[in-house]
């Protein structure tokens, strides 16, 4: 059984906080599960009410707009998020799931049929920016721009960023909606009613900004991450096709295990206690969803990859208030590669990779692969 | 068979026959409004909240640490929560009566 190796494993054991250094700013790490929901929940002491600062690394020089439900607090976070939520609910339609579906029927056909693939460049992103236009209901033609967006809309490629040029897109975007209108995400935010008035472009504009943002590297990483793993676990796939009751907690194990995101912030708005590390107020804490996903506290031999673990409180979408709004798709499309690969794909040989690896002063952790050269071959 | 009804927020009753399965499953197999059951029962998402009425409780049993824990924090928590994917049926379950809980 393979072991998944996990950077906080000595923190947690010792302390609830790991003081890390992020980019020359200190922040306590909070590790263990019960209290990453605790502080997930408590948004009067770590707030979300900080734009652009959520994110770690911060993204206040790659981007300009506050987003959009993830970057406000209760109450107004729930007016924000209601407004977004039916689209994120479409794959949970048989007909959107069933597009999914034929898109990965679709890429796997694709990988059978060619000598080799990179996993990233030619299965991920194109299934990431496809199934991203049945989700905004958009013209999947949209998909041909985004997949030259790479992995990381804000860090990709050439260490340049997209982000200025996303946000000129999304707003070329709403301005072609608000004069021809449709059934899409961009025409029913121009239409949204925010408190008995029209939502701002800056507000669209940051909606926008995390849907295109923040549901993109994760499932890249975490697609590719799954297929990796069947690469190394050949049985696996053959366990799955004669249990596919398995597929379900298979994929919740596979979110546990492969979270992309290492963590989130929050900001304390005063000066703050947090497990014996002193925050002052308007700095940040992180919520790390990694680490709580590992806690030895609550998961039985967290690194490894048990396809049939029951029960598995991960919080890989997060806990309580701003929980993913994207895991539906999230488990649509993961749910969607474990099954159509488990019925149609015999094996997958990994040729070449390139780890991505996540380098901060106190730990390196995995996060996906920049590249991964693979031949499939059919069953 | 065990005959099992869910209670919704709005009142109306959902009956369900010859339940197998979990009670989550039941639940989202015959569309019981508040239970969408998300993570598919691993007790991780919580979306298959239900309150368990006074005479079922013993039968039934509380919720494990794990189950607890994952309903912490939860401001529609009472003492005869449970999540519902956690119940499995069987023949002693029959007539049990459940309220589905607020969404969070
Ligand atoms: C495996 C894939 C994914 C993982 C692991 C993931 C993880 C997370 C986590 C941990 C949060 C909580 C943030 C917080 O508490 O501050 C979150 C929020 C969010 N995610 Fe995801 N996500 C994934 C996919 C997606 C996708 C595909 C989309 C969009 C297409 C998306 C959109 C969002 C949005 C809009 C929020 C903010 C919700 C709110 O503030 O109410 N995510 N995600
Ligand atoms: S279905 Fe997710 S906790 Fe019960």
């Amino acid at each position: 059984m393979q072991d998944y190796n996990d950077p906080f494993r000595e923190a947690r054991a010792k302390c609830p906080v790991l003081a890390a250094q992020h980019q020359g700013e200190t922040i306590p790490m909070i590790l263990r599960l019960k209290d990453v929901r605790k502080a997930a929940k408590d948004y009067t002491t770590f707030s979300s009410d900080a734009p652009r600062r959520v994110p770690i690394p911060s993204e206040e020089d790659v981007r300009t707009v506050r987003q959009y439900p993830l970057e406000v607090d209760p109450p107004v976070h729930a007016e924000y998020r209601k407004l977004v939520e039916p689209f994120f609910l479409r794959p949970k339609q048989p007909e959107v799931l069933a597009k999914i579906h034929s898109l990965i029927e679709r890429l796997l056909t694709e990988a059978c049929a060619a000598d080799e693939i990179d996993i990233v460049k030619d299965f991920a992103i194109p299934l990431q920016s496809h199934a991203l236009t049945y989700l905004l209901n958009v013209d999947e033609k949209e998909a041909e721009l985004w997949i030259s967006w790479g992995i990381h809309v804000f860090k990709d490629g050439d260490g340049k960023s997209k982000g200025p040029f996303m946000e000129k897109y999304s707003q070329q975007m709403f301005e072609a909606a608000e004069v021809n209108p449709g059934e899409d995400f961009f025409s029913a935010l121009n239409q949204a009613e925010f408190q008995g008035r029209k939502l701002t472009m800056e507000e669209k504009l940051g909606y926008a900004n995390i849907a295109f943002a923040g549901g993109r590297d994760t499932i890249i990483h975490t697609a590719t991450r799954i297929l990796k793993y069947f690469a190394e676990n050949p049985k696996a796939l053959e366990c799955i096709r004669e249990h596919p009751e398995m597929l379900n907690t298979a994929c919740e194990e596979f979110f546990r295990l492969f979270i992309p995101l290492t963590h989130i912030g929050r900001v304390c708005p005063v000066k703050t206690d947090v497990h014996g590390h002193e925050v002052e107020a308007g700095d940040r804490v992180s919520l790390c969803w990694s680490s709580a996903n590992r806690d030895p506290e609550v998961f039985e031999a967290p690194n490894e990859v048990r396809l049939d673990r029951k029960p598995n409180p991960h919080i890989a979408f997060g806990f309580g208030i701003h929980n993913c709004l994207g895991q539906h798709h999230a488990r649509a499309i993961m749910r969607g590669i474990v099954q159509k690969l488990s019925e149609s794909v015999a094996s997958i040989e990994v040729t070449d990779q390139t780890e991505l690896i996540e380098h901060e002063e106190d730990y390196s952790r995995k996060v996906g692969y920049e590249m991964l050269r693979a031949k499939f071959n059919a069953r | 068979m065990p005959k099992i009804t869910f209670i919704q927020q709005n009142g109306e009753k959902v009956v369900v026959e010859d339940a197998v399965g979990t009670l989550m499953e039941i639940a989202t197999d015959n569309d019981v409004e508040g239970i969408t059951g998300d993570c598919g029962g691993v007790c991780s998402c919580s979306t298959c909240h239900v309150y368990v009425t006074h005479d079922w409780q013993d039968r039934i049993g509380s919720a494990d640490e794990i189950e607890m824990d994952t309903l912490d924090f939860n401001e529609h928590k009472k003492p005869n929560s449970r999540l519902c994917c956690q119940i499995e049926l069987t023949d002693e379950l029959d007539g049990l009566i459940v309220e589905v809980a607020p969404e969070e």
